[in-house]
């Protein structure tokens, strides 16, 4: 691995999305899908799962998913509407890949944890433990395994995105 | 090759086209690697080309591509423009082209088929695009994957990392009966293995079911392979994939074989002689049912095209069911074939003037039709489609519904003005 850290994820569980093959244009829902303003998104985001959401969520707080999480035909706006309001990463039974790897590429944090569902209830307070490849669940005093990342998608997690990734390895190869 | 107990295992296709791609003699799924795609293709579109060229000057200081043979951009969304904005864009990519010396093709088709018919899908290629839907490559052997916003990383260096994917074998046995399609094989592999059977790995199709489609049902198959969860898809050239990429291949490279022995996620064997046509109901294209079940649920739109299908076998079976019968009265049909070399082949074999007659709007192709920018459907309304998705407002209005089927059930419902049983009309 790469001499580069994984950023540090320890938050609540902001919510939890227990439906298999998620489809993520559902957060904004699709007639938003167009727009582009991070405030804009964020002001319509979740709007159809709890109205109060986005005067709960706090920075640093996670999401839950279930298998297959982001299946469909992702698009990058709702995502950029749950950073916006502070989501520090994705913690799911499995994800799709197109998503997986759109979301990535942004440096946005995704980690597959088969039995999330059962280890999680929503606001518990979450840790990431990257060295043991561990989830914590501080409110239920319980770990979870976490899969570990091929090597190029935890480098390009580390640098913070696609964009940083390729700076660094041009720099190293004084590209 | 040995495994951990020392016995000889073979690769996949994917194992080996990866393998020389990175420079190395042998490459296992799993591995780490760096691989320099043979051809780095796209189409243009708001967010992805316009972006990556601006990065490439501004973030990485490139005003030129290295090798500009191995990039091609295609203009198949937004044509013809319909607003300056749009043929801004396409100004943008035929500029960018120009300077860099890339070729930019436009008016020839949905790029996913132009580059399968300019021999981009060199058999035994490995091709990167952003758009998952460019596994149809694996129709001729070549490895094509949609890496999404990766994509940037091929324009700006030689290679690109990556992890090995693993390989499914999906055998098809048995003969498909009639009214019953690709598009019905692909939907029902879905509902049977699972939307998220293969995540992460490569589809590879085999079988006596699968030598005896023809290269348009085979791609459909591959067109469609990341609704099982997978990265691409991939078939074994024959004679009939040999053929046609003889003449067409840009690479003078061996094809390449699974071997016998290879070492496989999983293989299923999937028997298609008793298949019925299928219906994918909305919103989601893991929904795949018994199109039995739905008969007579009224439909007003039919989209007859897209990179899934729209092909020259599409366009007979849907001019087989409608020639010498009209479409029913209110009803929009839509038909897209998927390049102009197909329209041509379409028109010179009559499929045209059969369709017109029968009262169908026959558009060039594009892909405009397929993601709701145009002949967009109001709250209410419903479609049958051979388009590559059915999730909430692609074909316009949120509130309205895309029921995806095969060709000639598209033509059926034309008819009806209601999903129909297309072998009532064969």
């Amino acid at each position: 691995m790469s001499e580069f850290s994984l950023p540090a994820i320890k938050g609540r569980v902001a919510f939890v999305f227990e439906e298999v093959d998620f489809d993520v244009d559902q957060i904004i829902g699709v007639k938003n899908i167009k727009l582009r303003d991070p405030a804009e998104l964020a002001a319509v985001a979740m709007q159809n799962y709890d109205a109060q959401f986005a005067h709960q969520v706090q920075k640093g707080d996670v999401l839950v998913g279930a298998a297959n999480f982001g299946y469909g035909h992702p698009h990058y706006p709702p995502m950029i509407a749950m950073r916006h309001l502070g989501i520090s990463a994705v913690i799911a039974e499995s994800f799709s890949p197109g998503y997986w790897r759109g979301e990535m590429a942004m440096g946005f944090v995704q980690i597959a944890c088969p039995g999330v569902l059962t280890f999680v209830r929503r606001w518990d307070v979450l840790e990431v433990d990257w060295k043991h490849h561990l989830l914590i669940n501080h409110t239920q005093q319980s770990e979870c395994a976490i899969e570990m990342y091929a090597q190029a998608d935890h480098d390009m997690l580390a640098a913070g995105g696609i964009m940083s990734y390729l700076k660094q390895i041009r720099q190293k190869e004084n590209l | 090759m040995l495994n951990k107990q020392g016995v000889t295992v073979g690769l996949t296709m994917v194992e080996k086209i990866l393998a020389r791609a990175s420079g190395k003699s042998k490459v296992q799924g799993g591995d780490n690697i760096e691989a320099k795609p043979d051809f780095v293709v796209a189409y243009d579109f708001p967010g992805y080309t316009d972006v990556i060229f601006q990065q490439m000057k501004n973030d990485f200081g490139i005003t030129q591509v290295a090798e500009p043979k191995r990039f091609a951009l295609f203009i198949d969304h937004m044509v013809p423009a319909i607003t300056p904005q749009e043929e801004d864009l396409h100004q943008n990519t035929r500029d960018w082209g120009a300077v860099n010396h890339v070729p930019v093709f436009e008016r020839k088709g949905i790029g996913h088929q132009v580059a399968a018919e300019l021999g981009y899908a060199t058999p035994g290629a490995f091709v990167v695009h952003f758009d998952g839907h460019i596994s149809q490559l694996g129709t001729f052997g070549t490895l094509a994957l949609g890496v999404r916003r990766h994509l940037i990383e091929a324009f700006v260096n030689e290679r690109i990392r990556l992890a090995v994917p693993h390989t499914t074998r999906i055998e098809l046995v048995g003969q498909l009966p009639q009214g019953v399609m690709a598009r019905d094989v692909f939907h029902h592999i879905v509902r049977v293995l699972g939307a998220a059977s293969c995540r992460f790995q490569v589809l590879e199709f085999g079988g006596e079911a699968v030598q005896q489609m023809s290269i348009d049902a085979r791609q459909t198959l591959t067109c469609l392979a990341m609704f099982t969860g997978a990265i691409s898809a991939i078939i074994n050239p024959d004679d009939l994939t040999l053929s046609y990429a003889k003449g067409r291949s840009l690479l003078n490279i061996e094809p390449v074989y699974s071997d016998k022995n290879a070492v496989y996620a999983a293989r299923h064997t999937i028997d298609i002689s008793q298949l019925q046509p299928v219906v994918v109901v909305p919103p989601s294209p893991a929904n795949t049912r018994d199109l039995s079940d739905h008969l007579g649920l009224p439909v007003q739109v039919g989209y007859l095209g897209s990179c899934a299908s729209g092909r020259i076998e599409d366009l007979r079976a849907a001019a087989h069911v409608l020639r010498g019968r009209q479409v029913h009265t209110g009803f929009q049909l839509y038909v897209v074939p998927t390049s102009q070399e197909i329209m041509r082949q379409a028109a010179a074999e009559g499929l045209l003037t059969d369709l017109v007659a029968a009262g169908a709007f026959v558009s060039s192709p594009s892909c405009d039709y397929c993601f709701g920018r145009i002949g967009v459907m109001s709250a209410g309304q419903r479609a049958v489609s051979t388009g590559t998705l059915n999730v909430k407002g692609r074909m316009g209005s949120t509130d309205s519904e895309i029921y995806i089927v095969n060709a000639m059930a598209v033509a059926a419902a034309a008819i009806e003005g209601r999903i129909a049983d297309p072998r009532n009309y064969l």
